[in-house]
C-alpha cells in the first residue's frame, strides 16, 4: 500500500469522512529543506467530518496526528492540515 | 538544564516566542517563513528560537508540545499552534484575539491588511 493510501486508510477508518482529499505536494519542495528523496515528504490534507464537531483547533490536529500514528508521522517531513465538521 | 527545562524556561520568560526552522529575519521553511511574516507584519514583538541550531531543542520542542511539526507558537508559556492554525487564526481575526486577551501589543490595521489581501 503506498503512503498515500496508508493515509488515506487510516483517516477514513478514524473520521468516516464525509471528505478526504490527501494530496502529494513534495514536487513543489523538491531540492529544499526536507526532501529526502521519496517524492513522498511533503502532504495536504483536506478532511471533512462531523467527528470535529465541538474541538477546538489545536484538538482537531492533535486527533488527525493520532490516527496517522508515529509511523506515519516519521515517515513524512511536513503535513499541512484544514480540517472541517459538517455537523 | 535538561531541553525540557530550557524550553520551560523559554516558553515561560518570553511573553512570545516562536520555535521555527531559521530566524525571523531569515527564515529556512516556508511555514516558519510564514508564520514569521505574519507576526514581523502585525508588529509583534516575539523570541524566534532556531531550532536548526539546537537538535535537542529540535527534538526536545515536539515531545514538549505532543506536536510532531515545527513551527510553534508560544504566547504566555501556551502553545498557540502550527502554520495551519496560526494562518486561519490571523485570517478569522482569532489570533488579534487572543493577543488582546494575552496583553501583547500589534498592529491592528496590519492584521486587518492581511485578511483584506486574502479575502
Amino acid at each position: 500500500m503506498s503512503l498515500e493510501q496508508q493515509i488515506s486508510e487510516a483517516l477514513k477508518q478514524s473520521f468516516a469522512p464525509s471528505h478526504l482529499d490527501v494530496i502529494n505536494e513534495s514536487h513543489l519542495h523538491a531540492g529544499h529543506d526536507g526532501d529526502d528523496g521519496s517524492g513522498e515528504s511533503h502532504w495536504k490534507v483536506v478532511i471533512v467530518s462531523d467527528q470535529f464537531s465541538g474541538l477546538t483547533r489545536i484538538a482537531k490536529h492533535r486527533a488527525v496526528h493520532a490516527a496517522l500514528g508515529k509511523d506515519i508521522l516519521n515517515r513524512i517531513h511536513a503535513l499541512s492540515l484544514d480540517i472541517q465538521s459538517d455537523a | 538544564m535538561s531541553a525540557q527545562d530550557q524550553i520551560k524556561e523559554i516558553v515561560t520568560t518570553n511573553d512570545v516566542v516562536l520555535f521555527m526552522k531559521g530566524t525571523k529575519t531569515m527564515p529556512q521553511c516556508g511555514f516558519s517563513s510564514r508564520v514569521a511574516g505574519v507576526l514581523n507584519f502585525m508588529g509583534v514583538e516575539y523570541s524566534d528560537i532556531n531550532v536548526l541550531a539546537d537538535d535537542e531543542i529540535r527534538q526536545g520542542i515536539k515531545d514538549y508540545s505532543d506536536w510532531p511539526t515545527i513551527p510553534q507558537l508560544y504566547v504566555k508559556g501556551e502553545f498557540v499552534g502550527g502554520c495551519d492554525i496560526i494562518t486561519e487564526m490571523t485570517l478569522s481575526g482569532e489570533l488579534d484575539t487572543m493577543l488582546e486577551e494575552n496583553g501583547v501589543a500589534f498592529d491592528k490595521e496590519a492584521a486587518d491588511k492581511i485578511r483584506e489581501a486574502n479575502a
